[in-house]
This record gives C-alpha cells, sequence and structure tokens, in this order.
C-alpha cells in the first residue's frame, strides 16, 4: 500500500512536504500580535486554559519541561517559576518567529537562567530518551504535519512517568454552542484578524484548522496507540478546548 | 478537582482570588516574610459544602492556588465553607481547629502559622496611592483614609457593644450571656436530677416487682 502523500492545511488538501512551510508563513505573519489576538479572540479566556494546563500537569520544583509550540512563552513563564532554579525549561517552536518574540518577552520580563530556546520540529525533537519529567503542547498539535509521527517523538524524549498534556482546540458538546461558535469562527475571527493583525488569510486557517483537527474521543486514542498510558481529557469552555493527558508508562 | 463546578470557572475563580492575595501580598513586606517561611508546604482545603477543593502553596513572596495538585501535602482540612470561615477568622486557630467541626490531617502549625499571617495582614495601602498620586496627595489620602478606617473600626465596635446592652438591658430581647448561662447550668442540674429520680424510681419497682414475686 503506498503511503498517503498528502495532508491537510485548512479545509486544503496539500502536499506533506509542503505544510511545514505553508503553517510556518501563516506564524510568521501574526507572530508580533500573537499574544494581542490571542486576548481578544478568546476573551482572555486563553489564560485560564493554560492556568488549568499547568495544575494538571503536576510539575514541581526541579523537574525538566519541555514546551513545544511554545510560542510566546505563556507556558514556559509559568513553569520557569514553578521548576526554579534547580529545574529547566526549555522553549520549543518550529517557527523562528514565534521563537524570537517569545524568547524576547521572556528575556525582557526577566526570565532567564532556567530557560533554554530551541526551534524544533515536534515531529523530530532533539533531545536525548527520557529527558523531561513533563511536556506541553498548547494549540500546537493541529499544525503538525503528521501528529503521530509527533506523539511518538514526545513519547520517546519523556522520563517513565513524565506526562504529556495537549492543549487544542477541539469539539463543542453542544450543538447550540457548535452553531454559535462556527458563526464566530468564520465570520468575526477572519474580520478581527484584518483589523488587527492586517491578516484575515491566516485567521481563516485557523478556524478551518480547528475544525479539520481530530475531536475528543479520537485523540485520545491517537495518544493511546502512540503508547501514552492513563489517557484522559477534560473538556474546557464546552469542549470548545480540551486538555489531553497521557503518562509514560 | 472541583466537585460539580466546571474546570473553567473553578480555575477563573481561583486565579482571580489569587491575583487579589498576591496584590495584598504585595503591600504587605511582613506578611510577604511570614509566608516565605512556609514555602514548600501545601495546604488542601477540600470544601463539602459546597463542594469545592483548593490546594494552597506559599512561595517567596506569594500564593499559589490551585484546584489539582497530585502531590504530597503538608496538612489536610476538611469541612464546610462555614466551618473554613471560622477558622479564617478565628482569634485562636488553634482553639478552633480543636473545638471547630473541621476535619485535619497532616501537621497543624504550618496551618496555624498560614492562618495567622494571612489574619494579620498589615496592608500598607500608602505605596500604590503615592505611586498613583504622587508624594504629597498620596500621603494626604492614605492619612485620610487611615483615619476614616480607624474610627470605622471603633464606631463599629462600640456600635456592636451598644446594640448588645441594649438587646440585653433596655430592650430585654435576649438574656444577658451570664443570665443565660446560669439557666443552662440549672437546666443540666435538673436534667441530672430527673436522670437520679428516674434511676431511682426504676429501683424502687424493681423491688417491688421481686416482693411481689415472694409474696
Amino acid at each position: 500500500m503506498s503511503e498517503k502523500k498528502t495532508t491537510h492545511f485548512g479545509y486544503k488538501e496539500v502536499d506533506k512536504d509542503s505544510k511545514a512551510d505553508m503553517v510556518a508563513d501563516v506564524f510568521h505573519s501574526v507572530a508580533a500580535r500573537y499574544d494581542l489576538m490571542n486576548d481578544l479572540m478568546s476573551a482572555g479566556i486563553h489564560r485560564i486554559w493554560k492556568r488549568f494546563t499547568i495544575e494538571l500537569s503536576g510539575v514541581r520544583k526541579g523537574n525538566s519541561v519541555l514546551d513545544i509550540a511554545g510560542g510566546t512563552g505563556d507556558l514556559a513563564a509559568k513553569f520557569s517559576r514553578i521548576v526554579g532554579t534547580e529545574g529547566r525549561v526549555v522553549l520549543a517552536d518550529i517557527n523562528q518567529s514565534m521563537l524570537e518574540v517569545g524568547r524576547d518577552k521572556l528575556l525582557d520580563t526577566g526570565y532567564q537562567g532556567n530557560i533554554e530556546f530551541v526551534q524544533a520540529d515536534a515531529q523530530f525533537l532533539p533531545f536525548p530518551d527520557d529527558s523531561f519529567d513533563c511536556i506541553t503542547i498548547a494549540f500546537g498539535l493541529r499544525n503538525v504535519t503528521e501528529k503521530e509521527t509527533a506523539l511518538r517523538s514526545m513519547l520517546r524524549v519523556l522520563k517513565p512517568g513524565g506526562r504529556l498534556l495537549v492543549l487544542e482546540f477541539s469539539k463543542p458538546e453542544n450543538e447550540v454552542l457548535s452553531k454559535a461558535y462556527d458563526a464566530y469562527s468564520f465570520r468575526l475571527l477572519p474580520l478581527m484578524g484584518k483589523l488587527v493583525a492586517n491578516d484575515a488569510e491566516s485567521y481563516q486557517y485557523l478556524a478551518e484548522s480547528i475544525r479539520m483537527h481530530p475531536d475528543q474521543d479520537t485523540l485520545k486514542e491517537m495518544m493511546e496507540d502512540a503508547g501514552f498510558n492513563r489517557v484522559e481529557y477534560h473538556n474546557m469552555t464546552g469542549g470548545i478546548v480540551a486538555l489531553h493527558r497521557g503518562v509514560k508508562a | 478537582m472541583a466537585g460539580d463546578i466546571n474546570p473553567t470557572l473553578h480555575t477563573a475563580g481561583l486565579a482571580a482570588a489569587e491575583a487579589a492575595m498576591n496584590r495584598a501580598l504585595e503591600l504587605a513586606p511582613a506578611g510577604r516574610a511570614a509566608l516565605a517561611e512556609l514555602e514548600d508546604c501545601v495546604f488542601a482545603l477540600h470544601c463539602t459544602a459546597p463542594q469545592l477543593d483548593v490546594f494552597l502553596q506559599p512561595g517567596s513572596g506569594s500564593i499559589r492556588l490551585m484546584g489539582i495538585y497530585d502531590g504530597p501535602v503538608t496538612t489536610s482540612i476538611r469541612g464546610q465553607a462555614s466551618d473554613f470561615a471560622e477558622l479564617a477568622t478565628a482569634n485562636d486557630p488553634a482553639a478552633a481547629l480543636i473545638n471547630g467541626n473541621l476535619e485535619l490531617h497532616g501537621d497543624s502549625a504550618p496551618l496555624i502559622e498560614l492562618q495567622r499571617t494571612l489574619a494579620h495582614l498589615d496592608v500598607d495601602w500608602e505605596a500604590p496611592l503615592v505611586d498613583a498620586l504622587g508624594d504629597v496627595a498620596g500621603h494626604q489620602l492614605a492619612t485620610l483614609l487611615k483615619g476614616a478606617f480607624s474610627w470605622g473600626r471603633q464606631a463599629s465596635a462600640g456600635l456592636a457593644r451598644q446594640l448588645e446592652e441594649f438587646i440585653h438591658e433596655e430592650a430585654r430581647l435576649t438574656p444577658p450571656r451570664l443570665e443565660l448561662e446560669d439557666f443552662y447550668r440549672e437546666v443540666h442540674e435538673l436534667q441530672m436530677q430527673v436522670e437520679r429520680i428516674e434511676l431511682r424510681t426504676a429501683r424502687l419497682r424493681k423491688r417491688l416487682h421481686e416482693k411481689a414475686d415472694k409474696d
């Protein structure tokens, strides 16, 4: 059987080799206004979702944490304070622009000493086996070309007993909420993108990529297939976002 | 976890409470130093009505509130919201823990220290006022507010005392505390006497039955 050579980029079917570049273009375009847009689009609720992720991560002083697709460093900053000087936080992102924005923001606000910045592809993580106590990927997995490869790569670099947390947009539990969310995503979101970031297309991609992302149960199965144990998920804000957690045996 | 509460709402509530507590701590240097001594302690507060779990972790200069915590905790307390409120406002937290309805596991000393620190936070409101309004206006306003708060506290204490006197002595709506305690003591003595008479009657009845059986 021949391997599938295409993948989706929003609603478009594109060549697998070109998706990473297309996603990179989107994030190069939005990097400078990423934080502002996140606050506007979610009315600040993304901070609550990330806070819940940190609680569920169980990260403590001295732990080593990898934040993949860490973008502008919201999670890495919190983890840096929790792990303290004995711990280690690696902020990884495939996109150079996002990594630069995140690095500048964290260094400018005094986070240094226990944070490293690494430009890395989630599918091919450049770390030794069993390196981290916890890995987080917030709003990043849907942009990865081959999610299964990325999940296996994360499992490899996790220490036994380590936890992976995937925070990602998902499927609303309620039909009415789903319709309202669709209207918001496809009408208001590109408009806000155009007004604030002067880039409607990137936010159109954002809405489409959310719809193409696996729902809660499918992602749970994918994590189990990749080798994670005790996989569970928590729906937040009616399932608009779900937090999946799996443990490496 | 947060019982029946939605994780988004629970987390949002904790984030707001944590921000408020840490803002107050920023203005209370003595409290901040006392909390730093409790660094690495984790307190689990399990409220049964309403159902809510909160984990409180003091750090150097701040407090972290969490809805979920998997690790070992220093002290765990369980009870209703009213029991927690009683402990939070108690002048003697040790007595409140012993006499109250809270169920406690673990080390009580750090918990008592935490209660004392939080209950006696001496917040310096002058600093943010001076930052916002300048040295002279900020200081004047802070002095005015401090005076108003102090007068308010005294007035409130005075009012409470006078109201108590009026209720007890003037209107005679409820008896004074000492009178009530005397009454309870008399009721208790009466209860003991009734119990003794009851037992004596039972013994006499038994004797009569035995005598009747012999006859």
